[in-house]
């Protein structure tokens, strides 16, 4: 039994301009797998291609070359997508809509039935300390705020994949520790977690495995533990092979 | 069908929350309220200047709020991101495109209702007021209560509105346009219920309003084609340039071999043949519904194809 979540096989993206030239070249060529109960890292620098592969995993964008499959199925299958919950790079919402609504209105797209769309959300509001404050309207809310109310959302469905694009982006020092403790339950519970973010202490302390892009290729890709236990230095472990790894690809030094 | 009443919804809500819907809701019910009071011209049939002030300000009010709800709902979620948040999940983007747009649809079916009662009200009180000022009855205080009535209901609603909003903390634009929406039908039946000294030459409150029906539902299906249109063009356009070409459908729809596929509005405006006593029945504007669903079909198809070919990055 195949028991990868995702499986990327020479993944190529080129976005084009009107007359369909090329325009940039996001992707050259990435392989990657995620397997079931990952809790797996997409790190890089900025414009190294993390975000371009998340929205093609989410079969938001179509590949130029290569393949991306989502529990073995195309990404842009329903039966696959409605496995997933996704939390944006920035927290989008509909600025009129209270937080209850905001999660209701997920629920409803991931097809929940009333009682337990209502259930799901007191529940994850409840979760996310933000009971006081689930029926106002998330326009007049912090970004940490509106934040919470992107990773309630993004968990209503209790998905098997959760995609977080940058999940602690935003947050306080306090609240990134609860989004740290929650990806730790969530990844406990069996949930397969792919997440991307600069704050690699963050990564270190809850991804299982990591993959580092950079200028579009795969430059680096282990086991979190494996990386640690070959540092000189583990509290930085992560922190020095991403500077290796990337320094290498951008010929800097490490 | 859960998906589809979930992205319905909120696009009504959202259209319903813009300040700009509560300022045009607010502006076409007062324009049809006051329409009376300008009785020096009565277009040689009492009652008919408001009956086309009410028609007018469905066609402008109505077709601004189409046209920017529509973009707004479709063109700025793809642009802020909502659309891919919601796009990742299990729906198809056809039904992401149909669902908000039958949002949208559905408040400006609110307005249609609400101002056709309004107009029925505002005719038949100028049309009686008229002929009471003709010797023809002794009804001539009918227009003050019935002005009292359309004017100081929506001005409660607003009040209300507000009231909701500074002690509910309800969403002030939404529950403004919903309460005035529904002060319409309620300032009808309490006109209806104060002028029952009626002449007798006059047609009655009831007819009145089913006479007005079919004329205001084939303008609605104009609107509702102008819904699909702009949505449509707002899954690969800005807002400006979708503007531009809602602006410039209007004009080349009045150009014969482009009528067929640009939302014609001549098409749907019937209200002339409700002219000195004239009837349209529901068979009248089958034709004109036919058009609407069929347009609107079309302009949805277009869209959900553009949308589907989209990237969305």
């Amino acid at each position: 039994m195949n028991d990868a979540v995702i499986e990327i096989h020479g993944l190529v993206k080129t976005f084009r301009d009107f007359w369909l030239r090329p325009l940039a070249s996001a992707l050259r060529g990435v392989d990657l797998t995620v397997g079931r109960g990952d809790v797996f890292g997409l790190l890089g620098p900025n414009g190294s291609g993390k975000s371009t592969t998340i929205k093609l995993i989410l079969g938001l964008l179509r590949p130029t070359a290569g393949e991306v499959r989502l529990f073995g199925l195309s990404p842009r299958s329903r039966r696959a997508r409605a496995r997933l919950g996704y939390l944006p790079e920035l927290s989008y919402l509909h600025p009129f809509l209270t937080a209850r609504e905001t999660v209701l209105y997920y629920a409803g797209l991931s097809g929940l039935d009333r009682r337990t769309s209502r259930e799901r959300a007191a529940e994850l509001l409840s979760r996310m300390g933000l009971e006081g404050s689930a029926d106002r309207a998330v326009g007049g809310f912090s970004k940490g705020m509106a934040r919470k109310v992107a990773f309630a959302a993004a968990l209503v469905s209790h998905p098997e994949l959760l995609v977080l694009d940058e999940p602690t982006s935003g947050l306080d020092p306090l609240a990134t520790r609860d989004v740290k403790e929650l990806i730790r339950t969530l990844a406990a519970g069996g949930m397969t977690v792919l997440v991307t973010s600069h704050q690699l202490f963050d990564m270190q302390d809850v991804c299982t495995r990591v993959s580092i892009l950079s200028q579009g290729k795969v430059v680096g890709e282990g086991a979190v533990a494996d990386i640690v236990a070959a540092s000189a230095d583990p509290r930085h472990a992560l922190e020095d092979y991403f500077a290796a790894a990337v320094g290498a690809k951008e010929g800097n030094p490490a | 069908m859960r998906r589809f009443f979930a992205l319905a919804r909120t696009a009504a809500v959202e259209s319903l929350a813009e300040p700009l819907t509560a300022v045009l809701f607010l502006s076409g019910f007062a324009v049809v309220h006051l329409a009376p009071a300008f009785h020096y011209h009565q277009f040689g049939e009492a009652g008919r200047l408001a009956r086309e002030c009410g028609f007018s300000a469905l066609l402008v009010f109505g077709l601004v709020f189409a046209t920017a709800a529509a973009m707004r709902t479709i063109g700025r979620e793809l642009e802020s991101g909502t659309a891919a948040a919601a796009l990742a999940l299990a729906v198809p983007r056809p039904l992401f495109l149909v669902a908000k747009l039958a949002g949208v649809a559905g408040s400006l079916a609110l307005f249609t209702g609400a101002i056709a009662c309004a107009t029925a009200l505002s005719s038949s009180s100028g049309a009686i007021a008229a002929l009471a000022r003709d010797g023809h009855g002794s009804t001539a205080q009918v227009w003050g209560p019935a002005l009292a009535c359309g004017v100081g209901l929506t001005l409660g609603a607003f009040a209300l509105a507000a009231a909701a909003n500074r002690f509910l903390r309800a969403r002030f634009c939404w529950t403004a346009c919903l309460l005035i929406s529904a002060a319409q039908p309620l300032a009808f039946i309490l006109a209806m219920a104060m002028g029952r000294d009626l002449p007798p030459s006059f047609e009655g409150w009831t007819a009145s309003l089913l006479r007005l029906l079919p004329a205001f539902s084939a303008l609605a299906a104009g609107c509702i084609v102008f819904v699909s249109f702009a949505g449509a063009l707002a899954t690969r356009l800005a807002p400006a340039p979708v503007t531009a070409l809602v602006a410039a459908a209007i004009v080349l729809s009045f150009v014969h071999p482009l009528r067929a596929i640009l939302p014609d509005i001549n098409r749907f405006w019937l209200v002339d043949r409700l002219a000195n006593g004239g009837m349209l029945g529901w068979m009248d504007v089958l034709p004109a519904l036919a058009a609407g669903a069929l347009l609107s079909l079309l302009w949805l198809t277009v869209g959900s194809i553009l949308l589907v070919r989209r990237e969305i990055s």
